[in-house]
């Protein structure tokens, strides 16, 4: 066939932020190769560039040699790009062969949808992909692993040159698992290119040809799968400095009294969670996205109810209802979406920084203007916030600044407690050695720390004591000694392969 | 920033092109009346006829701020109009009377708060109902004919003067400059933004959102109530027709004046130039024998101007 894919030059630029710089690398048709990297190398990124959702700042991108620019996804597709997203692109409410066929249904002579045809054609590709399921079936009845079949057929029936999978087998099982992979061999076979996006090393020693490494949004180096081993990988994927920024970090080691203690907590999401966070202390939870992690800590906050369980902080036994209940005890919580949940765009970091401390700020009623400069100016030295002026609004910041901004929010509570959720999320590298570095700062004065965090490489370096969860309880605990990325990841996947199942 | 350094502060600000459109306003109207259109008989006439819709505006402002609207308060007014009217043919004393008044004013707030904070419907919907259940209760409780007032201290409350100035002029640039410094000043108009930029960052940090649009739409009904009692003083009767569409004047004006509806942006001083644009227009036209149609037609095209030269200047600042 002879169909190549080639990337040249590639950079991304957001403000404040470059998610991809640079990237060149070629693929061939008939070949499965990999793109490896850490949360933030720019993978997702470069799909999003390929697909027409995001158009390159410089740089070009080929497919079989002719020069590409799409501005939507629509362009993409017809140009032969099927990208199959983790989050799923179906129409619950509609049938496998309507959702198969999404944009063009077949039409009979009178213009009307021809639905025996499209659930003929359908049933083709079922039958060549050896699925169960029928065309007429809801896409709502199938499980999950087969509504991401669903997706696949979609995007197979565009009869595309290219097809991208990001992190395809995040809630398959194992024999899905090696369904989809028969399914890629055949498309391999049938002369695709093929991209395929994972975290999983096992699946990539299995399926891929070759790697393309990123990190941090810039290409690494390419290895060919049959020619090097999983150590080799994580070396060039995780690069040298963090380890250093860990070992240079200057941690807390006076641990205190505990600050927080639950019992037996139990939400719509979460089981039973018990643990305990001391002053001073840094507590990881670690787990996969959907363990329960955020959930547990949003009850202690007060911002979700909770069904039962007790709550000891500072050793009152508290209920806090609202989120305004729990700072005035003296927690602080930085939000795992920035976005929608952390910054008040239009604000100025100024108003960001003060808006949970109005209270203390007023004079009746009136804001104390000195005062908020003042506190404004303390959260901007102490957390590096850079800026020219603190009455610039907090969304023309970059993630990492925006970050900063938080966290000087929370402190700025004198909170006893700081939960930090996925806080050097689509972050910088710069930026995130200095939040790992403040984090400690705050342990060391004497506040208990709650780290959620996916990105173990950080859980490592930065916990005292890491807490594991699985669909809603927690399946194991470490200490900073005993753990290592093996042990977390098996606990965290401890219920899933008890076979457990999820629903 | 090198560049920016060369344009006067002025006219980076927000407000720039609102006081330079008022200005030219004010300027072309006054050329063509022969300068009738500044004198100060005019001037007045400007104010009283923005004081009832004023007042609203303070409420619809606030309310835009926090990322919520109100649809009833033309309702609330003719409601509150009628009800007064009521109450003072039954002998009550006036000011217990418009005390009761602007307290069922805040109570029908309370109640479109409560719709919307707990039974989570959309402002537009929930206010949209009240609108129509308070429009038919003003019919209602008059039996669809106006209530003459007979009371002669009352009716001074809508044309009585001190300095020459009528009360609601009085009533609605005090009420203003008193809402303009609460909105930019406390924790209350604070927390308003705060709710209104990103309600859930807002509770996060620990603000009580409920709470501040309970007080907001208390606010805007317990005003609205207010210019209802103004305007029955003024018509010497309370009619349950009137103030139709107030609340839609009241937005425009923000709108007009720079607040954004998704919230988070704007200012009461902005929201007042606003409303002296719309209202100095429609008396300009009217001076001008413009059918009074043509007022309405003006009214929709100046806000469209208005939102196309605030789309480019955005534009251009990024």
């Amino acid at each position: 066939m002879g169909g190549t894919l080639e990337f040249k030059n590639i950079t991304k630029e957001f403000p404040g932020v470059k998610a991809l710089d640079n990237i060149s690398f070629k693929v061939n048709a008939g070949e499965v190769v990999a793109m490896v990297g850490e949360n933030g190398a720019g993978k997702s990124t470069l799909l999003k560039v390929l697909n027409g959702d995001y158009i390159p700042t410089s740089g070009q991108y080929l497919i079989d040699g002719k020069e590409c620019n799409f501005q939507t996804p629509q362009e993409a597709i017809k140009a032969g790009v099927g990208i199959i997203y983790q989050e799923r692109q179906i129409v619950p409410y509609l049938s496998v062969a309507e959702n198969v066929f999404m944009e063009e249904m077949p039409i009979n002579s009178a213009g009307l949808i021809d639905y025996k045809k499209a659930n003929k054609q359908t049933q083709d590709i079922l039958d060549e992909f050896k699925l169960p399921f029928k065309p007429t079936d809801r896409v709502k009845n199938l499980s999950v692993a087969y509504q991401q079949m669903v997706e696949i057929m979609k995007s197979y029936r565009r009869n595309p040159k290219i097809i991208a999978f990001d992190e395809p087998t995040a809630s398959l099982s194992d024999t899905e698992i090696e369904t989809l992979f028969e399914i890629i061999d055949r498309m391999k076979k049938g002369g695709m290119i093929i991209l395929y996006v994972s975290h999983r090393m096992k699946e990539i020693f299995q399926i891929t040809d070759r790697m393309i490494i990123m990190k941090d949004g810039t290409y690494v180096d390419t290895l060919n799968t049959a020619e090097t081993t999983e150590a080799e990988i994580i070396k060039k994927m995780v690069g040298r400095d963090l380890g250093d920024v860990f070992n240079n970090l200057e941690r807390n080691h006076k641990i205190g009294a505990p600050v927080l203690r639950i019992e037996n907590l139990t939400n719509d999401y979460v089981h039973d969670v018990s643990f305990e966070v001391r002053a001073g202390e840094i507590v990881g939870l670690a787990g996969l996205v959907g363990a329960g992690r955020t959930e547990t800590m949003r009850s202690v906050y007060g911002a979700d109810p909770i069904l039962r369980g007790t709550i000891i902080f500072d050793g009152e036994e508290i209920r806090p209802v609202t989120p305004a209940d729990a700072i005035k005890k003296g927690m602080a919580l930085c939000p795992e979406d920035r976005k929608y949940e952390g910054i008040i765009g239009n604000g100025s970091i100024k108003k960001n920084i003060s808006v949970s401390i109005l209270k203390e700020l007023c004079k009746f009623g009136f804001i104390d203007r000195k005062k908020e400069i003042k506190i404004g100016q303390v959260g901007i030295t102490e957390f590096n916030v850079k800026t020219t002026t603190m009455d610039k609004e907090i969304k023309d910041l970059s993630g990492g600044n925006q970050q900063k901004v938080l966290l000087a929010r929370s402190v700025a509570t004198k909170p006893k407690l700081l939960i930090l959720d996925e806080p050097t999320k689509g972050i910088d590298v710069g930026a995130k050695t200095e939040i790992y570095k403040m984090t400690c700062d705050m342990a060391k004065k004497g506040i208990g720390v709650v780290l959620i965090s996916s990105e173990l490489t950080e859980v490592l370096g930065l916990c005292d004591r890491i807490i594991v969860m699985c669909q809603g309880h927690i399946t194991g605990e470490l200490s900073r000694e005993e753990a290592t990325d093996e042990k977390i990841l098996t606990l965290a996947m401890k219920d899933m392969l008890g076979g457990q199942g999820n629903d | 920033m090198t560049k920016e350094k060369k344009i006067p502060n002025i006219l980076r600000s927000e407000k720039s092109g609102l006081i330079i459109a008022l200005i030219l306003m004010i300027i072309i109207f006054s050329v063509l009346t022969d300068g009738k259109y500044l004198l100060k008989v005019n001037i007045i006439n400007i104010l009283v006829a923005s004081a009832i819709v004023g007042l609203v505006t303070i409420g619809e402002s606030f309310l835009l701020i926090c990322a919520q609207v109100d649809l009833s308060p033309g309702a609330v007014a003719a409601f509150s109009g009628v009800l007064v009217s009521i109450l003072l043919g039954a002998g009550i004393n006036m000011w217990f009377a418009m005390l009761i008044v602007i307290a069922v004013g805040a109570m029908i707030g309370f109640a479109n708060a409560s719709l919307v904070n707990y039974l989570k419907l959309e402002p537009f919907i929930a206010t949209l109902a009240t609108m129509s259940i308070l429009r038919g209760l003003a019919y209602i409780i008059c039996g669809g004919k106006a209530v003459f007032i007979s009371n002669h201290a009352f009716l001074k409350v809508g044309v009585g003067r001190l300095f020459g100035i009528p009360y609601p002029v009085i009533i609605f640039v005090v009420l203003f400059i008193v809402f303009i410094i609460i909105l930019a000043r406390t924790k209350f108009g604070r927390r308003i933004y705060m709710v209104g930029g990103n309600a859930n960052a807002s509770r996060l940090a620990g603000i009580n959102a409920h709470k501040v649009k309970t007080q907001l739409f208390m606010l805007t009904s317990a005003l609205a109530a207010l210019g209802g009692i103004i305007l029955a003083s003024r018509m010497s009767s309370g009619q349950p027709t009137a103030s139709d569409g107030l609340e839609f004047d009241a937005v425009t004006a923000a709108v007009l004046g720079g607040i954004a509806m998704m919230g988070g942006k704007g200012s009461l001083g902005g929201a007042l130039i606003g409303l002296m644009i719309l209202q100095g227009f429609n008396n300009g036209l009217l001076m001008l024998n413009v059918q009074s149609f043509w007022q309405t037609v003006a009214r929709g095209l100046l806000l469209v101007a208005a939102l196309t030269f605030d789309y480019i200047r955005n534009r251009k600042n990024k």
